[in-house]
């Protein structure tokens, strides 16, 4: 297994949100995250993420407890949060800068993973000027800065139009073709066909589900 | 390092778009504030120059020797560019008290100076002032009145002691001439007083002149509330962008020190933009500050270092108040309130030696305060060690709790 998440604990003062999370991936696939709101999914994502720290547990990656070495996080795994995390005032060429130099952005624009984002098409394009689709998929171009083996997304398709969605559908696709694994936490139906295995997060522990297809049936689980 | 830099420099782009406008806000500041001291220092030269107490007099003003002494005091002695005296009816003096156009009521008793003269001391002058007169110029008007009537018994008491002494030694046709001889070195002496004690004023704030102490409150007032202009760089959005530098390896230090350090050059750009209209203004010398006269603007541009370190320590103060409150508007405030407050209370507004005891004292401990010790100090010619500690203090004080509310945001934000 790539990856191997075992009993990771989380809680804020006496409230417990993460009792005992376990789960392995494979490369290459694609794991989801359900639950319904509250549950815990960003924290758990969060915490996977180096953003918060977990109050007991690993996280292996390739060998490594990541939760051990924090300062490997940023090398192996892109994070993508809920809100986009870019600056309104600044242009996708100045945003992607911060993180990529100038050379390898040119590289990566023409024929890596921020060209098949289609990140090309509005570089000088303010943030405050996009739409949700292209300032998504310009948080995941600042995200894969590093050529991760783990890609973390919470919720990637909130608020984004179908053509927006399926654009990201298929750079995703695309990325695990290439080797690499997505977790995601996700409310849209369309986003589970991509994964090869769903879990539910409820009371802190994660419950493998398989989805079918009838969404009815799954936001009946989730309830 | 390589991101913390990375941050900084995307910081600097945010800035660079929005100087423009700042330079314009902070231009609009710095003529309202120009104003605003020509303003004070104009009202404060008027005020030291032109106060005088309107005392009216009441009662038994027909002996003619008390007469001579209003008249003597009105038109001889240094008093008068202080004290004027306005013989008038109870009546009269009663209504003008009540509209606030007089500052006392002097009532002499009938029959006073023929007390004094049988040397009695039955009746009395009553001073009245109203309640709310409880400042500095009651404590002088009655340090007067008790010199006043100091100076009366003993010289009474004098010319008795002559007048029985001559009697005795049976020089009794020198009396009348020798009283005379006595009354008028007596009248002499009082109205010559001003040659007594060599008055020394301090001026405010540790020996600061009007004009310089409100050009250093001016300037402090303008760094204080400069958070205001710059407040646009503060509208970051969600704490998305927080979490994922964290996620990428920048934490809460390296944040706050890359936006801080771009918030700084801001709040110099906005003081360096101040510095040129004051720079012209005091070349010209149009302010009038006397520690500065003759020199142009040479004392400013040596003293203009000073204040980096208090512009430092604001800024941090400013970029703490943005961090800890929800949202801009709170934000812009959380500036206003505790930027205006604490001004105040350091005497930005109005010197705070006028203040009371603890007022004062809570004034000197606030940020406000410290800066305002650092560059009064600064514009004396030396800054104590402990100003510089103060300030520093604050200043690293403010950066570690800022710190802490974004690690905290970040966590929250999650």
């Amino acid at each position: 297994m790539q990856i191997e998440v075992a009993g990771i604990r989380k809680a804020y003062s006496r409230k417990k949100v993460l009792t005992d999370i376990s789960f392995s991936m494979e490369a290459g696939s694609c794991a989801a995250i359900l639950g319904s709101n509250g549950s815990g999914k960003s924290t758990l994502l969060s915490v996977l993420a180096g953003v918060r720290r977990a109050d007991g547990g690993s996280f292996f990656y390739r060998g490594t407890d990541l939760l051990r070495h924090p300062g490997q996080i940023p090398k192996v795994l892109g994070y993508v949060p809920q809100g986009d995390p870019l600056m309104e005032e600044l242009n996708a060429w100045d945003n992607l800068r911060m993180w990529y130099d100038r050379e390898t952005l040119k590289r990566e624009l023409a024929a890596g993973a921020l060209g098949l984002l289609g990140i090309d098409g509005f570089l000088k394009t303010p943030v405050h000027r996009m739409s949700g689709g292209m300032k998504k998929r310009l948080s995941i171009g600042c995200a894969v800065v590093s050529h991760p083996g783990i890609l973390v997304l919470d919720e990637p398709s909130a608020a984004l139009d179908p053509v927006c969605k399926e654009n990201i559908r298929q750079y995703l696709s695309a990325y695990m073709q290439e080797g690499g694994s997505v977790l995601m936490a996700t409310h849209d139906a369309q986003d589970l066909e991509l994964c090869n295995v769903c879990y539910i997060l409820r009371d802190g522990t994660l419950h493998p589900y398989r989805y079918d297809g009838d969404f009815h049936k799954l936001a009946e689980e989730l309830e | 390092m390589k991101r913390t830099a990375a941050y900084f420099l995307a910081q600097l782009k945010r800035a660079a778009r929005l100087l423009p406008g700042q330079i314009l806000a902070d231009l609009t500041v710095c003529v309202c504030a120009g104003a605003f001291v020509c303003l004070l220092i104009a009202q404060g030269t008027v005020s030291a120059a032109g106060t005088r107490y309107r005392i009216g007099m009441v009662g038994d003003l027909s002996d003619s020797y008390l007469g001579f002494g209003i008249a003597a005091l009105q038109e001889m002695d240094d008093s008068r560019f202080m004290v004027e005296l306005v013989p008038m009816s109870e009546q009269e003096a009663e209504e003008a008290f009540l509209r606030g156009e007089l500052y006392a009521v002097v009532r002499v008793p009938e029959g006073l100076m023929e007390s004094i003269v049988c040397g009695e001391n039955d009746r009395l002058i009553t001073y009245t002032a109203s309640q709310g007169q409880q400042g500095l110029g009651t404590m002088v008007m009655g340090e007067i009145t008790d010199i006043a009537s100091t100076l009366v018994t003993c010289s009474q008491s004098a010319i008795y002691a002559m007048q029985r002494v001559l009697a005795d030694q049976g020089r009794g046709d020198e009396i009348g001439w020798e009283t005379d001889k006595l009354n008028l070195s007596l009248i002499q002496m009082v109205l010559s007083r001003s040659g007594f004690g060599e008055v020394e004023v301090l001026g405010y704030g540790d020996g600061l002149s009007l004009e310089l102490y409100y050009f250093c409150g001016a300037v402090l007032l303008f760094l204080l509330l400069s958070g205001l202009l710059n407040s646009a760089l503060f509208a970051r959005g969600n704490g998305a962008l927080f979490c994922f530098l964290k996620a990428r390896g920048v934490g809460a230090f390296r944040q706050i020190l890359g936006e801080y350090l771009v918030y700084l050059l801001l709040v110099l750009v906005g003081l360096f933009t101040l510095c040129l209209p004051l720079s012209f203004v005091l070349e010209r010398e149009l302010l009038g500050i006397p520690e500065w006269e003759g020199m142009g603007a040479a004392p400013f541009a040596a003293f203009l270092p000073l204040l980096f370190p208090v512009a430092a320590m604001f800024a941090s103060l400013q970029f703490f108040l943005f961090e800890a409150a929800e949202g801009i508007v709170n934000g812009i405030l959380l500036q206003l309130i505790c930027g205006v407050g604490m001004g105040y209370l350091s005497g930005y507004f109005y010197p705070s030696a006028f203040f009371p005891e603890k007022m004062r004292a809570l004034g000197e401990v606030l940020p406000s305060g410290a800066a305002v010790r650092f560059v009064q100090a600064g514009a004396l010619g030396k800054v104590p060690g402990s100003a510089w500690v103060a300030v520093f203090a604050w200043l690293a004080g403010f950066l570690a709790l800022t710190v802490l509310v974004r690690a905290n945001t970040i966590r929250r934000a999650g």
